[in-house]
């Protein structure tokens, strides 16, 4: 059954598959997630776009026009030395949060 | 800090929107590029792939969308587009945006007109120090029945007060006056107030050249100094910089200028005192008090006007309570035939502005009836054209927009159109204020520093905002009932027009509903306008009048009886003139004298108060004031020692009912032994006020008096009537001038100046209101004329007569102006006890004016309806037929 992303989670997870695969545009990254999620994340690949323009105005990442291997035109999307400052702290608090709903869970049982 | 990069950042992707939009459409172009070329490697055929990558990525377009919300301020790049989205609808329809926009001007333009009266007048601080602490004071007398404000304290007891008391951190004393000025060989009268030392010490008000009058000025022997004010200064000695060396001759004596008060202070105003002795508007010259040490003990006369100023802390309660415990003491002091003086202490501010506060609050009460309607009108307009607009907005949300957007939409349309408005109505209230000098009726005060300030400016946006949410909320909302996207559906617009219809409807009833409520008051204004203009005054008004003062160089009596003798011998011979006298106050002049008089032979109560005149014989004959018994004076009247006095018909119904008052005896002032003997009876005079029924009076003959009014009846026009006065007066003393040059209609129309202006304004805004609710009449019945177009053709299709259809569009008129016509009624007969002290000479119910407006209305509605029904009547039934 397909999962709906959780509000906000969209750029923790932009962020760590940036830091995993270095620069990467749009389509890259979307193609990233359906991967890891073993398509479990279903979602239009046009959804993620407002989470990659939030977190380029935050300075987390610097977006820049690049070629493909294949020799397309795509805007690059790198991550920022702010932004990888960030995936740390988000991390870290994803991790606190999980672990508490975790433990929630667990006790309920 | 990241916080406020992203804000920056997407600030700045407002003003960088092009570039960010072209980057976005790249990028997106780009993504489907590399999702198809993904499918093709999968194998898919090119046009599969295509389809494959679009599904894969979804709605592009809500994806753009979803990433401009996130990319910009939202509102901000949404209200950019509807502004820019509205201002291209409304130029499209420019008749539409045009009648939107005029309609609300004028009702905007006349809100800000009155508010910056409003503004100037109550809301503006006065300008002296802090107002609210100063206070007038009154030694009032219950036993003479008469106003408080006529009696102020006794130079003797104001002194005393001053010495004993507490509550107050500074006292004045002044009188107002009116003084010949010699100029140049010519004479003019000007207005000015004899004060004492701490006059502008009271009024914290500093001169802005020079100094002002000081106690030393005060002092005998050091009066004869001035100081002027800043608009005298300017007319009169044409910006002198030496003004500080010059000096007036006022009524033959030199004052030296020793200051000039800046631009704005003109106290007393001719509104600031209810009975004063002014006859200006404002005060030009201010001169010492300078009170004789008899003057400082005198008791018994009332002339003077006090001012206060109350020090921090106290009340107007608690300075009333030790100014009665002080007066209780004085009234001890004063002669034993005339006690009970007793203690007022009056709000400052309330008594300047108090008597037009309602007034005024009334005019600005009437000019937001006016908004309202144009408001009315401004939504029928909005709804009519929703209507006609439906198709454009259901495409609008059939392609995503949403339905507060749709109303966000609709209010910023009619947001441009209230500012448009706004503007314009700005530039109507600026002509007002033009206009509004000339209209000044001098019983507003500081009438003519209305202005638009910013308060007023504020006052006017928020009144133009207040009017786009009223105007553009009723169509957002009836359109936000229907199914746009249904509409699209279906060819025609029935449905969702007809409760469009019945708002309009709605709308027109209210305006029609407020236009008569408007309509009555101004009718009963107009009847009570009327009804003093038609009071008869008891003179003539073509009389011609001047005043002429004698100097100090006629200090006997007997000289200044023989002067107008003289000047009276010679003016009679002048060809045309019928007859000429002379009286020491005009009446309508502002200027009055009561005295306490006995009556013979009847049970006199004690303090009987009768106006009193000094007159020359022929003043009946020359102001046609008729002579109902006994004679008019003669010569002889003041020349031997028989007392004679002429009384009015008031007096004599009053004094000497049932028995003959010829003959009848008289004393006044107290004076017991000498009595004065009634030689003939007058008509009634209206002296103080046309609206007010004639009290008694008493006619002495002239003993004398120093200057006086001389009124001539003739056939010459009143210009050469003064020429040819002028020059008799300079062949007798060529140091003597005649001035305040008028008709006694002129006088009348002064007086009934200030009713005047409040029935012609208010009638003024009853005529927009009449207006604007006739135009939106005639608009919804154009309206639903054009839109039943095809009704009226199947009718006239199956059989119906032109009449029939002309009769259908009177019958919803009639209908619809009943109903407003109805309720304004009852509307009205509530609302006008409002006004109820504002009329004259009528009942607040007068059915003679429930009947005009209803009239008015009737007949003005139903030729508004003419046009759109004669339009109904002549459509051609095959055209309407195919036309749809």
């Amino acid at each position: 059954m397909p999962i709906q992303i959780l509000q906000g989670t969209l750029d923790l997870i932009i962020l760590r598959t940036l830091a995993t695969m270095g620069p990467q545009h749009a389509y890259g990254i979307a193609n990233r997630l359906q991967q890891v999620s073993e398509d479990a994340l279903n979602l239009n690949q046009g959804t993620i776009y407002p989470a990659l323009v939030r977190i380029e105005q935050r300075g987390w990442t610097r977006g820049s026009w690049g070629k493909t291997e294949n020799g397309r035109e795509a805007k690059y999307y790198t991550l920022t030395r702010a932004g990888l400052k960030a995936l740390n702290e988000e991390t870290e608090r994803w991790r606190q949060m999980a672990g508490v709903v975790e433990k929630l869970l667990a006790e309920e049982q | 800090m990241e916080r406020w990069r992203r804000i920056i950042a997407r600030l700045r992707s407002l003003l960088a929107n092009k570039r960010a939009e072209e980057d976005l459409a790249r990028e997106v172009a780009s993504h489907l590029t590399l999702l198809t070329d993904d499918f093709e490697r999968r194998g898919m055929s090119p046009e599969e792939a295509r389809l494959a990558a679009r599904r894969a990525y979804g709605g592009a377009e809500q994806a753009k969308q979803a990433h401009r919300d996130e990319r910009t301020v939202l509102w901000i790049e949404q209200t950019m587009q509807d502004l820019r989205y509205g201002l291209r609808t409304l130029s499209k329809s420019p008749g539409f945006t045009t009648t939107a926009v005029l309609t609300l001007a004028l009702g905007i333009g006349a809100c800000t007109a009155v508010f910056s009266l409003v503004n100037a007048v109550l809301i503006r601080s006065l300008p002296y120090g802090d107002p609210n602490r100063l206070v007038y004071l009154y030694t009032p007398n219950p036993q003479f029945k008469l106003p408080v404000e006529i009696f102020g304290p006794a130079y003797a007891d104001f002194y005393d007060l001053k010495r004993d008391s507490h509550s107050f951190q500074d006292m004045t004393a002044f009188g107002e006056s009116v003084f010949s000025l010699a100029l140049e060989g010519a004479a003019e009268r000007v207005s000015a107030a004899r004060v004492d030392g701490d006059f502008f010490r009271t009024f914290q008000s500093a001169p802005e050249l020079g100094r002002a009058i000081t106690p030393d000025d005060n002092q005998p022997g050091h009066e004869k100094v001035a100081v002027i004010s800043h608009v005298f200064w300017q007319s009169m000695f044409a910006p002198a910089a030496d003004i500080l060396h010059r000096s007036l001759l006022l009524d033959g004596k030199s004052y030296q200028i020793v200051g000039v008060m800046p631009q704005g202070f003109e106290y007393p105003h001719f509104s600031d005192i209810p009975y004063g002795e002014a006859q200006y508007k404002t005060t030009q010259v201010w001169i010492p008090l300078a009170l004789t040490a008899h003057e400082l003990a005198d008791r018994d006369n009332t002339s003077g006007n006090a001012v206060a100023r109350l020090r921090p802390g106290v009340s107007i309660a608690q300075a009333q309570a030790e100014m009665a415990t002080i007066m209780a003491r004085l009234d001890r002091l004063h002669n034993p035939q005339v006690r009970g003086w007793g203690a007022s202490v009056k709000n400052f501010v309330d008594s300047t502005v108090g008597h037009v506060r309602s007034l005024l609050w009334l005019l600005l009460g009437s000019v937001a009836i006016v908004l309202l309607i144009a408001c009315g009108n401004a939504a029928n307009l909005l709804l009519a054209r929703a209507a006609s607009r439906m198709r454009e907005l259901g495409v609008r949300v059939a392609l995503g927009a949403g339905r507060s957007r749709i109303i966000r939409q609709l209010l910023t349309e009619a947001l441009l159109i209230g500012l448009a408005a706004g503007g314009l109505g700005v530039g109507f209230a600026y002509a007002f204020l033009r206009v509004l000098p000339h209209l000044d009726p001098g019983n507003i005060p500081r009438l003519r520093e209305a202005s638009l300030d910013t308060r007023v400016l504020l006052f006017t946006v928020a009144v133009s905002l207040l009017t786009s949410v009223l105007t553009g909320i009723v169509p957002a909302l009836a359109l936000s009932r229907v199914n746009l996207t249904d509409f699209l559906a279906a060819t025609g617009s029935r449905s969702v027009a007809g409760a469009h219809t019945r708002l309009q409807s709605a709308l027109i009833v209210v305006e029609s509903a407020l236009v008569v409520v408007l309509l009555a008051g101004a009718g009963l204004f107009i009847r009570s306008y009327i009804n003093v203009e038609s009071v008869d005054t008891g003179f003539s008004p073509s009389t011609v009048t001047m005043y002429v003062s004698l100097d100090g160089r006629y200090s006997e009596p007997q000289q200044r009886i023989v002067f107008f003798r003289n000047l009276f011998a010679k003016i009679e011979v002048l060809p045309g003139v019928q007859a000429v006298g002379a009286v020491n106050n005009l009446p309508l002049s502002n200027t009055e004298g009561l005295s306490m008089f006995q009556v013979d032979g009847y049970p006199n109560e004690k303090s009987q108060l009768a106006e009193s005149r000094w007159i020359t014989p022929q003043y009946f004959a020359a102001m046609g004031i008729p002579l109902v018994a006994g004679r008019f004076f003669t010569q002889d009247d003041n020349s031997n020692n028989e007392y004679n006095v002429i009384v009015n018909q008031s007096f004599a119904k009053k004094y000497f009912a049932n028995r003959n008052p010829i003959g009848g005896r008289v004393n006044w002032e107290d004076n017991h032994t000498l009595w004065s003997t009634v030689v003939g009876i007058i008509g009634d005079v209206r002296h103080s006020s046309v609206e007010e029924a004639p009290l008694p009076q008493i006619y002495h003959p002239n003993t004398g008096f120093q200057g006086g009014y001389i009124a001539v009846r003739s056939v010459l026009p009143p210009k050469a009537l003064a020429v040819e006065i002028r020059s008799t007066l300079h062949s007798i003393d060529p140091n003597l001038a005649a001035g305040d040059i008028q008709t006694m209609g002129d006088l009348e129309s002064e007086a009934s100046a200030p009713r005047r202006f409040q029935t012609s304004l208010l009638t003024v805004f009853a005529a927009i209101a009449l207006f604007l609710a006739l135009v939106g009449l005639y608009g919804l019945m154009a309206y639903s004329v054009s839109r039943r177009t095809r009704e009226v053709g199947i009718r006239m299709a199956l059989g119906a007569q032109r009449t029939d259809v002309m009769l259908l569009v009177l019958k919803k008129a009639s209908l619809l102006l009943a109903l407003g016509l109805i309720s304004g009624l009852v509307a009205s007969w509530f609302a006008t006890r409002v006004i109820q002290a504002f009329l004259f000479g009528i009942g607040r119910h007068d059915p003679i004016t429930i009947l005009s407006v209803c009239a008015l209305l009737a007949v003005s509605g139903l030729i508004a309806t003419i046009i759109p029904a004669r339009r109904a009547a002549s459509i051609d039934p095959m055209q309407a037929l195919r036309a749809e």
